[in-house]
């Protein structure tokens, strides 16, 4: 996709993000980004029913791509670092209320360094101008901590922390573990009850949630309010999810997050995905006890149940296949149809503060040393998936080390390739005045990937990347066409650049006219 | 979709693309092109290219690890070029740094528990700076390192058939 077609919609599309609702496709389709762009596969990771997710539904696929470029290109903006600022905002804000501990800032540096990993961050930046919400929250959050419990207080604040779970970059830690989370002690006098909803928000930093764990072990009442809010806050957590496993998460989380087949599942989930709830957390914490008093109780334990239930499936069924990168998507779906009406005991997890907070699956070893491996593993098939998408051809190709041979030859042929055009460089004549390099920028950055080489050769790199062959001396004895001829040239260049062209081209007769043009116009001033 | 009048001024493109062109008039304005002995086309070669990474690193700043590795690669060369003395102070703080980072990610030489040593540490000679990561941080940075590398090809590849035209 051109990078300037990119910034059109970019540009385009930030305004209207702000004021609308996306739809996020399927979860399962996400990985599947043909080659386009990481932001693509981490937006099309956001849940549908989040009304705030970013959706690319295959509409507005270059939308996604557009965000992805835009992140790209725009390192680091307050606006890329999307995500990371928003962890940043957000712990601010958390931290006024509650402290936030020393896993913020290592989940802080972690997804910094990886601004582009996922779309999402697109997505946040996106969402940046339209949410008012880091800010917002958390002062909501401090001011509404005094405020009495009200379910229609309850909801609002779902509602904000589905606003926001957008947003917030996910330091999230996905499973957030209801039981034991009276365990977890930290001194967040806000948050009260269901962390579940407000698990929603994006803003998760793991002190954070330990604190939400307690809370929500002292309010599970509050969880069940989270089951009317379910639904709007759905896509934040899955949307948080996939924040969260884009960064540090094991997969599974992810995919419990996308599931949400049920209520009691999208609670469990939610409940499970906790992690550093904000002040939004609290107010709804607050609100929902009372409304909470009349759920019943045995709908809190199905939940937790239902939450451990489908991290120790999606555990089983990821580890089986963590290696597998197209089994992903059915062990989300596996993920997701397993949630409802299991019943099964939790391997319990002593609290590491400040760290990922994992949980060791059903039948899986809790020893830590597993446990961290587990997850590294699932985040280095992760981003070999988007690898995979990244370079071309790799997508038929199945096995780690055969993908990486590929990744490597494909690095190899491009330093191969910038060799060889610096090698050109140095070798062709600048006939031409050096004031038309302001020209010249302006085209190349607003055209997009086209016509590659000249006539002498053309090492067609859209046709994957066939390795240049050092015979490089023999090619700077290439005839250089002179400019009297340059129209033809052109027109002879062009065309069969055309005919060789696979797949990049769409309107190469725009591009050959714009380059006729500009060195007619070169000639001219000549 | 093509969208000229949307040009985004910030873009790692157009952050390349004016570097790049800058230094690649700077250079010609060094030595006319007269002269066509292979040693001074391959100087102005090693130039160019140098340049080119120079400018692809500086457009990414030190936002990522493969840039600030390369950053100091080509400022260690260029100032082993212009004072031996100099080149060997800064090579030693940095190579003190890189291993000590490297002693810190001793993980690097393990297995990682995927199994990918050999491949990964081929990665690791191709992406800047990869020695001192683990295969997931590595993984990352080679991803972007794809995506910068692709967008430095396209653009040279413009200027270079604007050129021989």
């Amino acid at each position: 996709m051109d990078i300037g077609e990119k910034d059109k919609y970019e540009l385009g599309k930030r305004d209207e993000h702000n004021n609308i609702n996306y739809q996020a496709p399927v979860l399962s389709s996400d990985w599947q980004f043909g080659g386009a762009n990481l932001t693509s596969a981490g937006m099309s990771l956001v849940p549908t029913t989040n009304p705030l997710a970013i959706g690319s539904s295959c509409a507005s696929a270059s939308l996604v791509d557009s965000f992805g470029s835009s992140l790209w290109e725009h390192p680091s903006n307050s606006q890329n670092m999307g995500f990371c600022d928003f962890s940043v905002q957000n712990g601010a804000n958390s931290s006024n209320a509650m402290e936030v501990g020393k896993g913020l800032p290592n989940s802080l540096r972690s997804s910094i360094d990886r601004p582009f990993d996922m779309g999402w961050n697109a997505a946040s930046a996106m969402l940046k101008g339209g949410i008012f919400l880091p800010n917002t929250t958390g002062i909501l959050a401090q001011s509404l901590s005094q405020l009495p419990a009200d379910s229609a207080f309850i909801e609002r604040a779902a509602r904000f922390s589905s606003f926001n779970g957008g947003n917030f970059s996910d330091m999230v830690n996905p499973f957030g573990v209801p039981e034991p989370m009276g365990l977890y002690a930290r001194g967040v006098g806000l948050m009260q009850g269901p962390d579940d909803i407000f698990a929603v928000n994006g803003m998760k930093s793991v002190s954070v949630m330990e604190s939400q764990k307690s809370k929500l072990d002292a309010t599970e009442a509050t969880r069940d309010a989270g089951l009317r809010v379910e639904n709007r806050a759905k896509a934040s957590p899955l949307e948080n999810e996939r924040k969260s496993e884009s960064l540090m998460q094991p997969n599974e989380e992810a995919k419990q997050g996308t599931g949400g087949s049920g209520n009691e599942s999208d609670e469990a989930e939610i409940s499970s995905r906790d992690g550093g709830q904000d002040e939004p957390s609290a107010l709804d914490g607050t609100g929902g006890e009372p409304s909470a008093k009349g759920l019943s109780s045995k709908k809190r334990k199905k939940s937790i149940q239902d939450a451990e239930i489908d991290r120790a499936k999606g555990g089983q069924t990821s580890t089986k296949t963590a290696k597998d990168s197209p089994e992903n998507q059915q062990k989300q779906s596996m993920m997701i149809n397993k949630t409802t009406g299991k019943q099964g005991s939790p391997a319990s997890h002593p609290p590491k503060e400040e760290y990922i907070h994992v949980r060791a699956r059903r039948g899986q070893a809790t020893n830590s040393h597993s446990l961290a491996e587990r997850v590294r593993r699932e985040k280095i098939s992760e981003r070999m998936k988007f690898l995979q998408d990244l370079v071309p051809g790799c997508s038929k190709v199945t096995g780690k080390a055969v993908m990486l041979d590929e990744i490597i030859n494909y690095v190899q042929s491009l330093q191969r390739q910038v060799e060889f055009l610096s090698m050109k460089l140095a070798t062709v004549n600048p006939r031409l005045d050096f004031s038309i390099e302001a020209l010249l920028a302006k085209d190349i950055i607003q055209s997009r990937a086209g016509p590659s080489s000249t006539l002498g050769f053309s090492p067609d790199l859209s046709m994957g990347y066939p390795p240049l062959h050092p015979s490089q001396p023999g090619l700077v004895q290439a005839p250089l066409p002179v400019i009297g001829n340059s129209s033809d040239v052109i027109h002879k260049a062009l065309s069969s650049q055309l005919t060789s062209m696979t797949g990049g081209l769409k309107e190469p007769n725009q591009h050959s006219n714009a380059w006729e043009d500009e060195l007619h116009n070169v000639v001219q001033m000549n | 979709m093509n969208n000229p009048h949307h040009l985004n001024p910030t873009s790692l493109k157009s952050r390349f693309t004016t570097r790049f062109l800058r230094a690649l008039t700077k250079i010609r304005a060094q030595k006319p092109i007269s002269s066509s002995s292979p040693t001074e086309i391959f100087r102005r070669y090693r130039r160019i290219k140098a340049a080119a990474d120079k400018s692809m690193a500086y457009s990414v700043r030190s936002r990522r690890i493969w840039s600030r590795a390369m950053l100091w690669k080509l400022r260690s060369r260029s100032y082993r070029r212009q004072d031996p003395c100099s080149g060997r102070r800064s090579g030693k703080t940095n190579q003190a740094i890189m291993k000590k980072s490297s002693n810190e990610n001793t993980t690097t030489r393990r297995e990682d528990g995927v199994g990918f040593v050999e491949e990964a540490d081929e990665l690791r000679q191709l992406v800047p700076g990869g020695e001192t990561m683990n295969l997931c941080n590595l993984l990352d940075e080679t991803a972007h390192y794809i995506k910068c590398l692709t967008t430095q090809v396209q653009v040279m590849k413009k200027i270079a058939d604007f050129y021989s035209f």
